[in-house]
């Protein structure tokens, strides 16, 4: 499923792309937000009155099988796809960055059990993941999440590691310890600032990869469950109707294509960002 | 009274390179005393051993009269702002993420409670930061700069300004030119005695370059293979009761 | 005339690095380059074996013997390089494949200059460490097992092994401290008086090449500022930067800089 990830040429400057990405990520945002705050249409009110209604003023995209408005649904869906993958990242993040830079700057017996329990968590791919904790625990995005934030944490960790591991030799880290400084403040003030490139990097191409997982999940039941309105939950739906109001899918898909799509485009150019060495003369 | 004393020091690695093999010496205060040798002969071990980053297998180490091999981490807190180090390599002493004056500011951050200064007075960070820019003779502007942006040997100045900072009693300078060019190299050179004159400091000047070693110091010791071998005051160099070591190195300058 | 430049100049379409620089070297002599970091003394010495990246270009005309070796094809310039030139690095380590022996190093560089023989290809590397005081142990031995001063021997029988006419020295004492660093020019000039080999010899510090060097010039900023004789370049600078660079580095001995006894000290 992480297959389905759309990788871009990789182009040598594409800085106007990167900004074109990170304004329509804003504005997305922003649409999510403004939907939040100034809510039209309930987005889990049955109509069946009105069900699969062409697009009228009223409803813009129409109403689907249970008259529900199309537009509010794929504009909240967004905001639990979009926003469930942040929050998995985050997670995914706090847990395997603190992990990795401690891993990496105290070596010896903290090292080699930090990653053997690294070593552990990563023997399992993701979707196996995901699929016998919602077996165990029941489906819902919840558990999705976490399953997530299980396997995604140790590449995190393990990126980090390696960086801290060559940073930590250099002598400013020595003259750092011989000044006093605690750990942790080296840690913090030393190591942390050249992990936040690669982790960066790292993230933004995951994050396509988690919308994916997320929406797949949802489409075949195991993540979002209803009334939850969800990209890959009404793409499943929909199906049913595809003969006669085909672009009920058409939505979502685009919904979920598009998305991917700026996510890497914002991975790839801040991997040309931060990967290229600064010239130093 | 001595700054530092040093009996027999000994140290051994696995493999036997860089061991030190019944060091004994003193350093007075206000002195630059030379430490000559080639590499792997043990003289970067003495100053890792100073500063207690490496433990030492048997031997004493006193600074102001405290043995610094038995202090607790306390006390080893305390002692570490009473000494700095000046590493070869400038760019890797410095961190690449942080502003130069980041990376000066450091140690005085640390230690300022407990610190009395005599020569620097700290009104504001800037001010301070630009004080010792001045010592070092760089213009103010660095300190908003990063460590790319510089050149070696300005680098280096950086990190000599980084360990003047806190006006400490002893300095061990482990080749701080010998990464740099010959100009570079003879700037830093005279930049480091002015400083010792103006700020009273203390050196332990180490290095494979005896012409540099006879610039800087009174008194040179020569190193081979963990233990020193000769020791004399400069204007003896070439004298001929010196070891044979001491002149096949002399024959090379 | 073993090399001629004439009116070379390196630089990217924005920025000129070297300008403008001519000179020449005889056969059998050594030639010392000196200049700080930066000056484009590496990037010229590059330009003679063609090797520079592709985005800079140069101009002028670099004459080995009576080839002008900015006009070669690929092809032809590959057999001059190795062959009858050859290169010894400032760094040591990086001049090596880690995970190489020493003695597959020499094999794989006498094999593609077509040598076909083995048992000849390692006669000729073991004779080849042996001429530069290293025993037959060295042949078995990976680059890291190897000290600094030891690798640049290596260096030195390596570039000597086709006997090409000239060598270029960019920096290869640098990273050496000054005894093992003295230890193996001793070697080089040794060498260069058993072989007649040409040196040109690219360094920061004139220290390094003041007992070996017979004439040297003086590059800053991409220019030479002033080129000469040994002795009349560091008894008798004229231009300011010369002098500057004499003063810097402080040497021990009494006498000129050059080594030559002051007329009329003794």
């Amino acid at each position: 499923m992480t297959g389905l990830s759309i990788r871009l040429p990789r182009a040598k400057k594409h800085r106007f792309q990167a900004v074109t990405a990170l304004l329509c990520v804003v504005f997305l945002l922003a649409v999510f937000i403004y939907t939040f705050l100034y809510l039209q249409h309930d987005p889990t009110l049955t109509d069946l009155d009105h069900r699969l209604l062409e697009p009228t003023l009223q409803h813009p995209l129409g109403t689907d099988q249970l008259g529900r408005d199309v537009l509010t649904r794929l504009l909240l869906g967004g905001q639990q796809t979009l926003g469930f993958s942040l929050l998995a990242l985050m997670i995914a993040l706090l847990i395997g960055v603190p992990f990795g830079i401690i891993s990496g700057y105290k070596r010896g017996l903290v090292d080699r059990v930090f990653m053997r329990i690294g070593d552990a968590f990563l023997s399992f791919p993701d979707t196996i993941v995901a699929i016998v904790l919602s077996g165990l625990m029941g489906p819902g995005i919840g558990n999705l999440v976490l399953a997530i934030v299980l396997v995604k944490w140790v590449s995190y960790a393990r990126l980090v590691r390696s960086t801290v591991l060559s940073e930590s030799q250099k002598d400013y880290v020595l003259i750092a310890r011989i000044n006093g400084l605690s750990s942790r403040k080296i840690m913090r003030k030393h190591l942390l600032p050249h992990v936040v490139g690669h982790v960066l990097v790292l993230a933004s191409l995951d994050l396509g990869k988690i919308i994916l997982l997320i929406s797949a999940f949802s489409y075949i039941g195991l993540g979002a469950q209803p009334p939850m309105p969800e990209w890959g939950a009404m793409l499943n739906d929909s199906r049913p109707y595809f003969g006669s109001r085909p672009e009920l899918m058409i939505y979502p898909g685009l919904a979920i294509v598009g998305v991917v799509l700026l996510t890497n485009m914002l991975g790839d150019y801040l991997r040309d960002r931060f990967d290229v060495k600064k010239e130093v003369r | 009274m001595s700054l530092l004393v040093v009996e027999n020091l000994m140290k051994t690695f696995p493999g036997g390179k860089n061991a030190l093999n019944n060091l004994s010496f003193q350093l007075g205060r206000g002195e630059c005393l030379g430490l000559v040798g080639e590499s792997g002969c043990g003289k970067s071990t003495l100053a890792r051993c100073l500063l207690r980053i490496e433990s030492v297998d048997s031997g004493s180490i006193y600074l102001n009269d405290l043995a610094i091999e038995r202090l607790n981490e306390r006390q080893l807190y305390s002692h570490r702002k009473k000494i700095q180090i000046v590493f070869q390599n400038p760019t890797a002493a410095l961190n690449p993420k942080l502003k130069i004056k980041e990376s000066i500011f450091e140690p005085y951050e640390q230690y300022r409670k407990e610190l009395t200064l005599n020569h620097f007075s700290y009104t504001s960070k800037d001010a301070f930061i630009r004080q010792l820019l001045e010592a070092v003779e760089l213009p103010s502007h660095v300190a908003n700069q990063y460590p790319h942006e510089l050149s070696g040997g300005q680098k280096q100045r950086v990190t000599i300004a980084r360990s003047i900072s806190i006006e400490p009693d002893l300095i061990v300078l482990d080749e701080p030119t010998a990464s740099l060019d010959v100009i570079s190299q003879g700037a830093v050179l005279t930049l480091l005695t002015e400083l010792r004159e103006t700020l009273n400091l203390s050196y332990l000047f180490i290095s494979h370059d005896l012409a540099a070693v006879k610039q800087m110091s009174q008194r040179i010791m020569v190193m081979k293979e963990g233990e020193i071998v000769d020791q004399f005051n400069q204007e003896h160099l070439f004298s001929t009761e010196r070891h044979p070591y001491t002149k096949e190195l002399i024959s090379i300058f | 005339m073993i090399l001629s430049l004439e009116q070379v100049s390196i630089g990217t379409r924005e920025k000129k690095i070297v300008d403008n620089v001519s000179l020449s070297i005889r056969e059998g002599e050594w030639y010392a380059l000196v200049g700080q970091s930066g000056s484009g003394k590496s990037l010229l010495s590059q330009a003679i074996g063609r090797m520079l990246s592709p985005n800079l270009q140069v101009e002028g005309k670099i004459f080995f013997k009576d080839q002008d070796l900015l006009s070669l094809s690929p092809k032809e310039i590959r057999a001059i390089r190795g062959q009858r030139l050859s290169y010894i690095f400032q760094d040591y380590q990086g001049s090596f494949t880690p995970f190489r022996t020493i003695g597959q190093h020499f094999g794989e560089y006498l094999k593609t200059h077509g040598n076909r023989d083995s048992s000849i290809r390692k006669a000729k590397t073991i004779e080849a460490l042996e001429s530069v005081g290293l025993d037959e142990s060295v042949y078995k031995r990976y680059p890291f097992q190897l000290s600094g001063g030891q690798l640049q021997r290596v260096s030195i029988a390596l570039a000597l092994l086709l006997s090409p006419d000239l060598i270029i020295a960019d920096e290869m004492t640098t990273a050496l401290d000054s005894v093992s660093g003295h230890r193996v020019l001793e070697l080089l000039a040794k060498r260069q008086q058993e072989t007649g080999c040409t040196i040109l010899f690219i360094t920061h510090d004139w220290r390094h090449v003041r007992r070996y060097a017979t004439r040297i010039a003086v590059m800053k900023e991409g220019k030479i500022v002033e080129s000469g004789g040994k002795h009349r370049i560091l008894d008798h600078p004229q231009h300011e930067y010369t002098k500057q660079l004499i003063q810097a580095a402080p040497i021990l001995q009494r006498g000129l800089p050059s080594g030559l006894e002051e007329v009329g000290s003794l």
